[in-house]
């Protein structure tokens, strides 16, 4: 709970330190601040309060503090990241204090024990991101992503609803235990209002999760956001959104029947139809779109087996893909503000003039791709490893076959850098992107090689 | 005497299904992106009018304290959309929504 | 009595929820939705949500309609003509629609069988019982909600205001 508060203060602090002309202070104090967080987060684990706090509104189990954990460390890495954006723009202290509320509503997002606080968890999470996207007023596409995303967003929290209102009418009560509870006795009378409940929340999540055939929002919204925005969301709203959606549909596990089939359908349409797009892009950050879409389907496998195993996979699948996604962001935001064109070719020939930057590049792609030494690996392994317990073994294929296929678009960039020639002047790096790009690399080689960092903490 | 017990709860499910079908059918039918936020505020009134006809249904106040939070929501909802609109507004002197996709291909 | 009432309240609204999606300049949209309000907030009434229907009609036909006639007049989007997507696809839309329509309707009707509410207790909707509930069982989301207002305030000033170069 502590950790929800000081990251409030922490945003409102910024937007004070605008008024109080602090406006240097902001910055190094909001990465002491996240550090602080992430300390009271730890500080709460041995049962500080395990009990639901608040009647029952949130509730900081393992599952909750593990969450605001990678959350809490992908965004000390995002604010290392964008440190040298932040400094010339007109609304830095805007931008830290809108990513700090984003996090709050992701904070509430993972520990939630009743319906309304997932609700107003998202839409913090979601207004922030809005207006995040929005944030390069005089770039068309920055505004057209802000607008999509906008409506998307919004009619997307419409189903939401229509599923908690539902599932009220049925259960009688926002509490997610209670609503396990009744759907788990009497399963047999009201159960239309439960199954259309469990269908429309069902929808309204796999919106904000980008799964396929709800994703047609993500491509353009990725692309015209600025890049630091796009990195964000591709790392902490996506974990954000998944631990929602796994806290939420651990609840629905007795009425498998309503929602199971339908998403292991959604399932292999997400990790077909993103790997097959994502082959033909020209544009770098389009492909880090795709592959983030298809990185959500193998995230959903996990949840299919609904087992415990199945929480410890997602919870260092995301891990994983956070750090590889912002090592891959930083990469790009440096060569394409050396060369502002996001095409693959913008990578021609970086391995001779920067080639500490290629190895961070080809480390992170080698990640996102799931190649052994890295974390990547060991993450889709624990995913596939989870959906095979449960027996799901045609969808797993399909997953490896996705895989497969994604291998080629990671590889391109790796191929444009190394083995294709082209003039880049070599970028000086500020000494918070070197700190940044090394502690990423060393997390990515870390995680692949001695999994149980993670692991053994579920 | 309140209306619950005389009106069935199905008839404001069907109620605000119906509204709720409406507001889906407003965002995919119109293309001027202020007419598309009325039809979002009106599918959240559906869901209002359901919850609060449940909250009666059953004497449990809690569902009426969530409306005041989706009121809250949409209200910040409102405010946000309407400043984007304003500034594509200032940029593509339209609110189509078409307008933007043409421009950017 | 009340049921009559019922059933003129849905027609309005049903119908004034249609004219808004139909309408042709976005004024009369705005006019048709707040007779939408009202006929919501006289459902709440009806439901024993006196409160609610009160509050209903300050925040949505008070402050977001006006909002939105604002913007509008602010962007003199009034004019008559309007771009209108292409026919197959407005026919698309009629038909998603339709099919929603049809699959939640066809879903509920086994809801016939739920029986009346019998022992009503009418106070909830009254605002000490509402207060109570608020700021008893929902403080945090209450508290919280600040945060929201805090990020929609920051956004909306920053993405709307014109910058000073």
């Amino acid at each position: 709970m502590n950790t929800l508060i000081l990251i409030s203060s922490l945003g409102g602090f910024a937007m004070l330190a605008d008024i109080l002309k602090l406006r240097k202070l902001v910055y190094p104090i909001a990465l002491l601040g996240l550090i602080g967080a992430a300390a009271l987060a730890a500080l709460d684990w041995n049962g500080g309060q395990l009990a639901p706090i608040f009647k029952g509104m949130l509730e900081f189990d393992h599952f909750a503090i593990l969450f605001s954990i990678v959350m809490i460390v992908t965004l000390f890495f995002w604010l290392l990241m964008s440190q040298k954006y932040l400094d010339d723009e007109a609304h830095a202290i805007d931008h830290i204090a809108l990513v700090l509320f984003a996090l709050v509503g992701g904070l509430c997002m993972v520990s939630y024990q009743n319906l309304t606080m997932l609700f107003i968890g998202i839409e913090i999470l979601s207004i922030s991101m809005y207006v995040l996207c929005g944030s390069n007023k005089n770039d068309l596409s920055s505004n057209e992503s802000a607008l999509k995303y906008f409506l998307m967003g919004s009619f997307a929290t419409g189903f939401l609803l229509f599923g908690i209102a539902l599932i009220y009418g049925a259960t009688g009560s926002f509490d997610i235990m209670t609503i396990a509870d009744s759907i788990g006795e009497n399963y047999q009378d009201y159960n239309v209002l439960v199954y259309s409940g469990v269908i429309m929340l069902l929808i309204g999540m796999l919106f904000k999760v980008s799964a396929v055939p709800f994703h047609f929002w993500a491509p353009d919204v990725y692309q015209g956001a600025p890049t630091h925005v796009t990195a964000y969301m591709a790392t902490i709203v996506k974990t954000a959104a998944f631990a929602a959606f796994f806290r939420l549909f651990f609840v629905f596990s007795t009425v498998t029947g309503a929602w199971l089939d339908i998403l292991t359908v959604v399932i292999a349409l997400t990790i077909i139809v993103s790997n097959t797009t994502a082959v033909f892009q020209q544009n770098v950050k389009r492909m880090l779109a795709y592959s983030s879409i298809s990185h959500a389907g193998y995230m959903l496998l996990a949840l299919i087996s609904l087992s415990a195993l199945s929480i410890n996979s997602v919870l260092f699948y995301t891990a994983a893909y956070s750090i590889g996604s912002i090592a891959a962001f930083t990469v790009l935001l440096i060569v394409a503000s050396g060369k502002n064109d996001l095409s693959f070719d913008a990578f021609n020939g970086l391995a001779k003039s920067n080639p500490v930057l290629a190895f961070v590049m080809t480390l992170a792609m080698l990640s996102l791709a799931g190649i052994p030494p890295t974390a990547g690996f060991f993450a889709k392994y624990t995913v596939f490893n989870a959906a095979l317990n449960g027996g799901h073994t045609a969808i797993v294929l399909i997953a490896v076959i996705g895989s497969l296929i994604s291998l080629y678009y990671y590889f391109k960039v790796i191929i444009a850098m190394y083995f294709k020639s082209g003039e880049s002047d070599t970028y000086q790096l500020a000494n918070v992107q070197q700190l940044l790009l090394v502690l990423t690399s060393a997390l990515t080689i870390a995680l692949g090689l001695f999994p149980d960092l993670i692991l053994r903490w579920m | 005497m309140s209306a619950i017990q005389v009106v069935p709860i199905h008839f404001y499910i069907l109620l605000s299904a119906v509204l709720f079908s409406i507001g889906v059918l407003g965002v995919l039918f119109r293309r001027n992106a202020i007419i598309i936020l009325m039809c979002i505020e009106l599918m959240l009134n559906a869901v209002n009018l359901l919850l609060v006809a449940f909250s009666s249904y059953m004497s449990d106040a809690a569902g009426q304290v969530f409306v005041f939070f989706i009121m809250a929501v949409a209200a910040a909802e409102v405010a946000v959309g309407l400043a984007i609109l304003m500034m594509i507004f200032r940029n593509t002197k339209s609110t189509d929504i078409e307008f933007l996709n043409k421009l950017k291909h | 009595m009340t049921l009559y009432l019922f059933y003129i309240l849905s027609f309005v609204a049903i119908l004034s929820g249609l004219m808004v999606v139909f309408s042709k300049s976005p004024v009369y949209s705005v006019l048709y939705l707040i007779v939408t309000f009202f006929a919501i907030a006289a459902h709440y009434v009806l439901l024993n949500a006196q409160f609610l229907a009160a509050v209903h009609i300050i925040v949505y036909a008070g402050a977001i309609m006006v909002l939105f006639l604002y913007v509008i007049m602010m962007l003199n989007l009034n004019k008559e003509v309007e771009p209108h997507k292409p026919i197959a696809v407005k026919f698309a839309a009629v038909i998603a629609g339709g099919i929603l329509l049809i699959t939640l309707v066809g879903a509920m009707r086994s809801t016939q069988s739920l029986s009346k509410a019998e022992n009503v207790n009418s106070q909830i909707g009254l605002i000490e019982n509402l207060g109570t509930v608020l700021f008893r069982d929902f403080l945090l989301p209450f508290e919280i909600s600040s945060v929201l207002f805090l990020a929609a305030m920051v956004g909306a000033v920053m993405i709307a205001k014109k910058d000073k170069n």
